[in-house]
C-alpha cells in the first residue's frame, strides 16, 4: 500500500512531529508509516485524513498485490 | 493519551533497549567467565552490583513515570507493533540457542553449571530484544 501523507504534510507545513503531537501517535509512527513500513491501523488512517480535511481513499492508495 | 504520555512511552522504550543490552552483556559475561576461570564467585558478586547499578541508573534517571511499570503493552501502535516483534525474535533466537545447546551440550556438560546457562538463555534474550528494538526503531 502506497501513501502520499508526506506530500500532504509537507504541503501543510508540518514536521513529523507535529503531525504525530496532532494525532497523538509517536513521530516514529509517522515517520514508518510515510516510509510504507508500517502499515496503520483504521483509526490512525482515519486521524490523519481528519488531520488533512480529506478523504482516507486521497492519502492511501492500495497496490494490485494488496 | 496524550503526547506527553507518547512520549513517556518512545523514552520508556529507547531506555529498555539499551538496559537489554547492558543486562544482556553483563550476563553472557556472567555466564562465560566461570568457564575460564573455574570460579564464579567474584563474578557472582560483580553481576549483582552490576545489574543494581544499571537498574538504578535506567530506572531513576529515566525519567518515566512509575505507572509504567503496570502496564505490559505501550499505548502507541507503533510501539506496540515492534516491541511484539521483538519478543518473537526473542522466542527465535531463544529456540535456536536451545537448538545449539542440545546439539552441542555433551562437549561441554562437566564444566557448565545450571547457573552458567540460565545466565546464558537471559542474555541472550535480553541481547536479541535489545538489538531487535534498536532495529527496528530506526528511521
Amino acid at each position: 500500500m502506497q501513501n502520499n501523507i508526506a506530500k500532504f504534510r509537507k504541503e501543510a507545513g508540518l514536521s513529523q512531529q507535529e503531525l504525530a503531537d496532532a494525532i497523538s501517535v509517536s513521530r516514529k509512527t509517522i515517520s514508518t508509516v510515510e516510509t510504507n513500513r508500517f502499515t496503520p491501523s483504521v483509526i490512525i488512517a482515519l486521524k490523519i485524513a481528519a488531520n488533512f480535511n480529506m478523504p482516507v481513499e486521497s492519502l492511501f492508495i492500495l497496490d494490485e498485490a494488496d | 493519551m496524550s503526547n506527553h504520555d507518547i512520549k513517556n512511552e518512545e523514552k520508556f522504550m529507547g531506555q529498555n533497549a539499551w538496559f537489554s543490552l547492558f543486562m544482556g552483556v553483563t550476563l553472557l559475561i556472567i555466564s562465560v567467565y566461570p568457564l575460564l576461570t573455574q570460579t564464579s564467585a567474584p563474578l557472582l558478586f560483580f553481576g549483582t552490583a552490576a545489574f543494581l547499578g544499571s537498574f538504578c541508573m535506567f530506572v531513576i534517571r529515566g525519567g518515566f513515570t512509575w505507572k509504567m511499570k503496570y502496564h505490559l503493552t505501550y499505548k502507541d501502535e507503533y510501539l506496540n507493533t515492534i516491541d511484539t516483534i521483538a519478543y518473537k525474535h526473542v522466542v527465535l533466537g531463544l529456540l535456536f540457542s536451545m537448538g545449539g545447546v542440545y546439539l552441542f551440550s555433551d562437549d561441554l556438560a562437566l564444566e557448565v553449571s545450571h547457573t552458567m546457562m540460565a545466565s546464558f538463555y537471559l542474555a541472550v534474550m535480553c541481547l536479541i530484544y535489545g538489538v531487535s528494538i534498536l532495529w527496528q526503531s530506526k528511521d
